[in-house]
């Protein structure tokens, strides 16, 4: 056998080697999905949330809301925030040193005074410059915390050290909330006598299109546009298939930084969110699961699938190439900083499969389906075409599909946020076109993405959003 | 290009084989799985339709009982309604006119809830409800006690009593509920004998239910000592909440605890259920317990201190923790008449500046 051949076997049997692990995971993600979304339908018919909306036992919760240069929209934001339904919440906005008048609009409108207020230092953070409360007893639950500039996670940890709840609630302050939002995350840190807690995760969906009035969504439709329409589909996805399968592991890494409730002893005792790196959300899961595991403490982190939380998907390709690729260095920054647990069985499930998932197949996927596609093209065009490799590779595609429809199934059998018959269409449309369209540059974000890493480039880029009444937004 | 396009076609017909096969096992599931889709939808809105009829007869029923001013329901109409009881056999509707029932008592109290309750019994629905009794599946178990007890079908409140302790955390949650609804306080009797840990939403959800009962003043003393730690947390918090000043001694006992959510839950329970001495078991104690535990601590003697404490809260001024440090300067500034005086006294003397904590009590203190 030449070396020719032999590399030409290696590269098309570890393709299908790979392959098979992986439709073996998609496979164990579905079963495992339909039984966790099962079991928490079933236990939700029992569940009566106004009953923790007006009881004084309820824990308490703070919000924490980063702002930075949110000016036009801030107002708004804040006054949907404090109109949740939860008795023992407090709203913490962190003023991240936005450049606009972000500060001048919340004094204003809220009617707030510099207060003499002690900050404890329990995570170390950038400077604060001042804290706000309302002379209007009615905004009573309102903080507003004027800082340096230092970043998501530097304003997050400020919000940490303010906040005296026993947990705390981040958000983007741009989604939009359902109303009995706090009160469906807060369930599952009181529902198990077992095990603590430490974290717990919400649904993220799509906004694009949806109809928004005095900062609440009244209506969902289908984003008009292809690209938020497709991340819907791949929304859906992430959310009703891979993050119920792990819960039902307890074996989840990822909760939204967009929408996640923490412990706020344990995130305390693991040193708050790291600024430096860019996927702090994941990382801060990650440490915070470590940590437990260290101290043998049985936990869980929790994840519910109720559509609680709705945001602006990236409508061009160059905002949303900028958050793949943060999304992508903030994964492999995680998984270098964690890397003592790869395959580690001290760390359980953590260790033997959880890490291993998100090392082969969401940090790794991308490298090797783009080196699968470089290879099959130059075999294409050097007549050396190797038709197993081929066929592995529509098969890929193929079983991407099938698990991107039964995703919209799920969605249809439970939550069903898309009534109209069309609406399902379009998105087995989107989901028969989206390995051509929107997914090779997904792969290719990612591989930038490492690219990026590897030339030490860490900025968070530029997110501009148009913003549901069509103002702009920076960051 | 013929060379490429023989190539192509001959290297298509040699892989025609079992991956192939796969594929295309893929691609059928794939159909299949659309058509199972589109079909679900397509009979889903059909149902929608017949469902819509089905509820309308149901409020007719619901509205007829709910609105009619006669004592006893008229069955007469019920048969006439329900097509000579055919529509009460098919099983699906029997679930939707139920949940319907249920639904509409939930809301509504006097005689409208009990002509709802006639209502329900009238049509055997009580009777399903038994049989789930013995469903093998948690869900339609636990959903058939809840109906029951929604319903105020009393009858079976001691058959219920077996389920307080079931495996499943909702059977048995559902049971304590109705057990509680049903006896109200003496419902609590199911604490003296189960194992399982009562969760922390369930506890909110009993309290919660107390409260629409007139207090009363059941033995909880024996609780404290339970096995079934989350048992001594929730009589802890109900000695609280019903301010137990008679449980004050067995309460400080539970300071000594092995547990330390108990430990906590008695700290707690000391703000509202407090005696002069009720302090000096905290000082006594407050070395040997965690952070967590002393701010506790410190923020009930916010509550509880006097000038007699100013000595020790003053000594906390040095703690490590600014977190601790901020709470003692609070209870400081709280504890009688000279306490915001010691406050600033200490301020002005010590090498540590504590400005900006003066400042932020005496802010807290002006609002």
């Amino acid at each position: 056998m030449s070396w020719q051949t032999f590399l030409l076997h290696a590269f098309t049997y570890g393709i299908l080697v790979y392959s098979m692990i992986l439709l073996t995971f998609y496979l164990l993600i579905g079963a495992f999905s339909i039984l966790e979304t099962r079991a928490y339908l079933h236990k939700n018919r029992f569940t009566d949330y106004r009953m923790l909306a007006s009881s004084n036992e309820a824990p308490t919760m703070s919000i924490l809301a980063p702002a930075y240069n949110e000016g036009p929209t801030i107002i708004e934001n804040v006054r949907s925030l404090l109109s949740l339904h939860y008795n023992n919440l407090d709203v913490i906005i962190i003023n991240d040193g936005s450049k606009d008048d972000t500060l001048e609009k919340l004094i204003n409108a809220y009617d707030l005074y510099k207060a003499d207020f002690f900050v404890t230092q329990q995570i170390k953070t950038k400077a604060v410059k001042g804290i706000y409360r309302s002379h209007n007893p009615v905004y009573r639950k309102l903080t507003i915390v004027d800082k340096e500039n230092g970043g998501k996670a530097d304003a997050l940890n400020v919000g940490i050290n303010i906040a005296r709840s026993d947990y705390f609630v981040c958000i983007d302050v741009d989604c939009i909330l359902e109303q009995d939002a706090i009160l469906k995350l807060a369930k599952p840190f009181l529902e198990t006598s077992t095990h603590r807690v430490i974290a717990a995760g919400g649904v993220v969906r799509v906004a694009n299109s949806c109809e928004i009035e005095g900062g609440r969504l009244v209506k969902v439709n289908l984003p008009k546009k292809f690209l938020p329409r497709i991340q819907t589909l791949e929304y859906i996805r992430a959310f009703l298939l891979s993050r119920m399968a792990w819960t039902r592991l307890n074996g989840l890494l990822l909760i939204s930084g967009a929408f996640g409730a923490f412990d706020r002893e344990i995130v305390i005792n693991c040193g708050g969110y790291h600024t430096d790196t860019v996927g702090e959300d994941m990382e801060l899961v990650v440490r915070m699961r470590r940590y437990m595991e260290e101290r043998e403490e049985p936990y869980k982190v929790g994840f519910i699938p109720d559509p609680l939380c709705w945001t602006e998907a990236p409508s061009s390709y160059r905002i949303l190439g900028r958050q793949r690729n943060r999304w992508t260095r903030g994964t492999i920054e995680t998984l270098r900083s964690h890397k003592k647990m790869f395959f580690n069985p001290n760390y359980g499930i953590l260790g033997m499969l959880s890490y291993p998932y998100w090392f082969f197949f969401e940090f790794l996927a991308p490298i090797i389906e783009f080196l699968g596609t470089v290879g099959i093209v130059i075999y294409f065009f050097t007549y050396a075409v190797n038709w197993s490799a081929v066929v592995i590779m529509i098969g890929v595609i193929c079983i991407g599909i099938l698990y991107s429809i039964f995703a919209i199934l799920m969605e249809v059998l439970t939550y069903n946020q898309y009534k109209q018959r069309k609406d399902i269409l379009r998105l087995v449309l989107v989901a028969i076109l989206e390995p051509f369209i929107f997914h090779p540059f997904v792969v290719w974000s990612a591989v930038l993405g490492n690219i990026s890493l590897l030339r030490k480039q860490n900025s968070w880029g530029e997110m501009t959003r148009q913003g549901f009444t069509a103002d702009k937004k920076a960051r | 290009m013929l060379a490429l396009k023989t190539h192509l076609f001959s290297g298509f017909i040699i892989y025609w084989d079992l991956q192939t096969m796969a594929l295309l096992a893929i691609v059928i599931l794939m159909v299949c799985l659309l058509s199972f889709m589109l079909l679900y939808l397509l009979i889903k809105a059909g149902h929608e339709k017949k469902h819509a009829h089905w509820r309308s007869i149901a409020n007719t029923l619901i509205h007829k009982a709910v609105f009619d001013d006669e004592d006893k329901i008229d069955e007469r109409f019920i048969r006439e309604t329900l097509n000579d009881d055919k529509l009460a056999k098919n099983r699906y509707f029997r679930k939707l006119l139920t949940g319907e029932i249920v639904s509409a008592k939930k809301n509504i109290t006097g005689t409208a809830a009990e002509n709802l309750i006639q209502l329900y019994r009238m049509l055997n629905l009580d009777k399903y409800a038994i049989k789930n009794l013995n469903s093998m599946r948690w869900y339609i178990k636990a959903q058939a006690i809840h109906e029951l007890t929604i319903m105020q079908i009393s009858d079976l409140v001691e058959h219920l009593h077996q389920f307080t302790n079931d495996a499943n955390e909702y059977v048995r949650m559902e049971a304590q509920t109705a057990l509680v609804r049903f006896n109200g306080f003496d419902g609590l009797s199911f604490l003296d004998t189960i194992t399982h840990p009562i969760s922390d939403w369930q506890q909110i959800k009993l309290l919660q239910l107390l409260t629409l009962l007139p207090p009363s003043l059941i033995d909880i003393a024996p609780w404290f000592q339970s096995e079934n730690t989350s048992v001594a947390v929730f009589a802890l918090k109900l000695a609280r909440n019903y301010h137990r000043f008679e449980q004050h001694d067995a309460i400080a006992k539970c300071l000594d605890h092995p547990d330390s959510q108990v430990r906590l839950e008695a700290i707690l329970c000391l703000n509202e259920v407090y005696t002069d001495e009720t302090t000096d078991h905290l000082i006594s104690r407050f070395l040997n317990e965690s952070l967590k535990h002393q701010l506790a601590m410190i923020r009930v003697m916010q509550t509880l201190g006097t000038e007699r404490d100013i000595l020790f809260l003053t000594d906390l001024l040095n703690h490590e923790s600014d977190l601790l440090k901020l709470d003692a300067a609070r209870a400081l500034a709280n504890a009688g008449n000279n306490g915001m005086a010691s406050l600033e006294e200490y301020s002005k003397q010590s090498e540590q500046d504590i400005t900006e904590i003066v400042l932020h009590i005496k802010r807290e203190m002006s609002v």
